[in-house]
């Protein structure tokens, strides 16, 4: 499988601020390519310089068998979803839909644009102006535009945030779809279970570098060669109390987070998981359950910072 | 499916095409396009009948060597010259500036080449305004009974050049409420700098009286050709700072 996009020490530098710091990476034709990291982690940087938004600082890409250097010439095949508030809001929706299927080189008619709206459930707000669209909609509408001209790369940023979960669940089902049409996709987004449900790879993009990349369960079993432990006691186990009591204990116990009545800690070794259930008890707590916690993406992006 | 055509001429026209006729057709949607277009309108009707209904300031003028078609003309060029640039500016004051504010830009150069929204926009900016003066130069003509060819040649050659020169301006300045200050400010003073420049010798009015049109004005000559050369060199400054952009 060939790469479709080759990224060779990709750097953004806004005024004295280095927000990219040389990016390494390529992303296969044909795959679901998710990217993760936190607000300011430069997602939205990296996705502008593919797509001719903004200008690298230094460093290059092929985009397409293209190098950046002649970008404009591969526009046609990349469709790209930007952030919803660039929308054309004084536009009624079918309006922005034709106007920039044009652009794209779309050459379907009216009818079809009509049916398009449809498909992506916008039925009846056709000859609505954007301003007029709820949130969900307006994604939709960003989400459709990326799609006209049959682009072979298409290009989103966070295409399900702020939706509600059935639209989210659609919006899934069609990236799914779209790469079994055999297109590729990258997509960035601050849900991780979405991502680990459908990204082939995924690269955890923290201090403007490429911090990890590799398939969710590469990641999810690489990230850490310590144990989790879920435990659920009565009276709750707190961070504070755990540090308080392993102070004296002679194995290490490091807490990772609380999900509703659980603390989950990380324990170095197979015999400290029956060392900690022991102590909890000679402590006063009733153990009432202590299971291996799997990592998941989220513990992998908190690991990665 | 590789047609191997340039992607600018996807489907086998030019995609820049599009960027003109939108910006084409919505310059007529706004008020203010609408009221120059019936003020123009107006002017021209109203000067091209007094003149009609008063043929012997049409002979003294003929006699004393004016040519006939200037007299017809007349009002409607010297209100291109003393308000052009106040009118470009309050049609396309934002023409850039407002696409990079709203961040709609950013959807059209996923899509086409910069060079193509500049120019495509540009274009579409002077078709408005060869339409709308081309209304006014059709009633003269019906009442006149002359086609005044080099006299709208030359208004819209003038047009020309406040167009890029307002285009620049949107480029360069990034917030549209300052180019609509700006264009208020420009639209008064730059005609009364041109035209004082073209009588003046003083030293500081010199770049005035080449970079500004009114002196190339005066006759319609080979020198009108130089607002061209400047129009074309503002165009090309503005795209080479749009591709330089960060948008």
């Amino acid at each position: 499988m060939k790469n479709i996009i080759n990224v060779a020490q990709l750097a953004k530098r806004f005024g004295t601020t280095d927000v990219l710091n040389g990016i390494d990476l390529t992303i296969q034709e044909g795959e679901v390519f998710g990217f993760i990291g936190h607000n300011g982690a430069g997602k939205s940087t990296f996705i502008n310089m593919l797509t001719g938004i903004i200008n690298k600082s230094s460093g290059s890409f092929e985009i397409i068998g293209t190098s950046d250097q002649q970008l404009d010439d591969v526009k046609a095949k990349i469709g790209v979803m930007p952030d919803i508030s660039n929308l054309y809001d004084h536009m009624k929706g079918i309006q922005f839909l034709r106007y920039m299927g044009k652009l794209a080189g779309d050459t379907r008619t009216k009818q079809d644009y009509i049916a398009l709206m449809k498909d992506i459930g916008l039925e009846g707000a056709e000859k609505k102006k954007i301003k007029a669209y709820s949130f969900g909609m307006k994604k939709k509408i960003s989400i459709a535009q990326a799609l006209l001209g049959n682009p072979s790369l298409i290009i989103l940023d966070e295409p399900t945030s702020g939706l509600d979960p059935e639209s989210a669940i659609n919006i899934r089902k069609l990236i799914v779809d779209l790469q079994q049409q055999g297109k590729t996709i990258l997509l960035t987004s601050h849900n991780l279970d979405e991502i680990d449900k459908i990204s082939d790879r995924v690269g955890i993009l923290s201090d403007g570098k490429v911090k990890k990349l590799g398939t969710p369960d590469e990641l999810k079993n690489n990230t850490s060669s310590e144990l989790s432990v879920a435990i659920r006691t009565n009276p709750t186990l707190t961070s504070q109390k755990l540090a308080e009591l392993s102070a004296n204990w002679d194995f290490n116990v490091q807490f990772v987070t609380t999900k509703k009545k659980y603390v989950v800690v990380n324990v170095p070794h197979d015999n400290d998981i029956a060392k900690l259930s022991k102590e909890l008890i000679h402590s006063g707590f009733q153990l009432f359950e202590l299971r291996m916690e799997q990592q998941s993406l989220e513990d992998v992006f908190i690991n990665s910072k | 499916m590789d047609t191997g055509e340039p992607e600018e001429f996807r489907g086998g026209e030019c995609i820049m095409v599009h960027i003109l006729w939108r910006e084409f057709t919505d310059s007529f949607k706004s008020i203010r396009s609408i009221l120059i277009i019936l003020f123009l309108t107006f002017i021209s009707y109203q000067s091209a009948s007094f003149f009609e209904n008063n043929p012997g300031l049409v002979e003294e003028f003929f006699s004393t060597g004016g040519a006939e078609s200037s007299i017809y003309t007349a009002a409607i060029s010297l209100i291109v010259l003393m308000f052009g640039f106040l009118f470009v500016f309050a049609i396309s004051h934002d023409i850039i500036n407002k696409e990079i504010e709203m961040r709609t830009i950013r959807l059209l150069v996923t899509k086409i080449p910069r060079w193509q929204i500049v120019i495509g926009k540009f274009i579409g900016i002077l078709l408005f305004w060869v339409v709308t003066i081309l209304i006014s130069y059709v009633i003269l003509t019906v009442i006149s009974g002359t086609w005044h060819f080099l006299d709208y040649l030359q208004t819209i050659l003038f047009l020309f050049y406040a167009i890029s020169f307002v285009l620049f301006i949107s480029t360069i300045v990034l917030k549209s409420k300052l180019t609509m200050f700006l264009g208020i400010i420009l639209g008064i003073s730059l005609p009364i700098v041109g035209l004082v420049s073209v009588f003046s010798d003083k030293w500081y009015m010199i770049p005035f009286k080449y970079l500004l049109p009114y002196n190339y004005m005066e006759n319609a000559s080979f020198s009108m050709l130089i607002l061209l050369i400047i129009g074309i060199a503002y165009l090309l400054i503005s795209v080479v700072i749009m591709r330089r952009r960060d948008l």
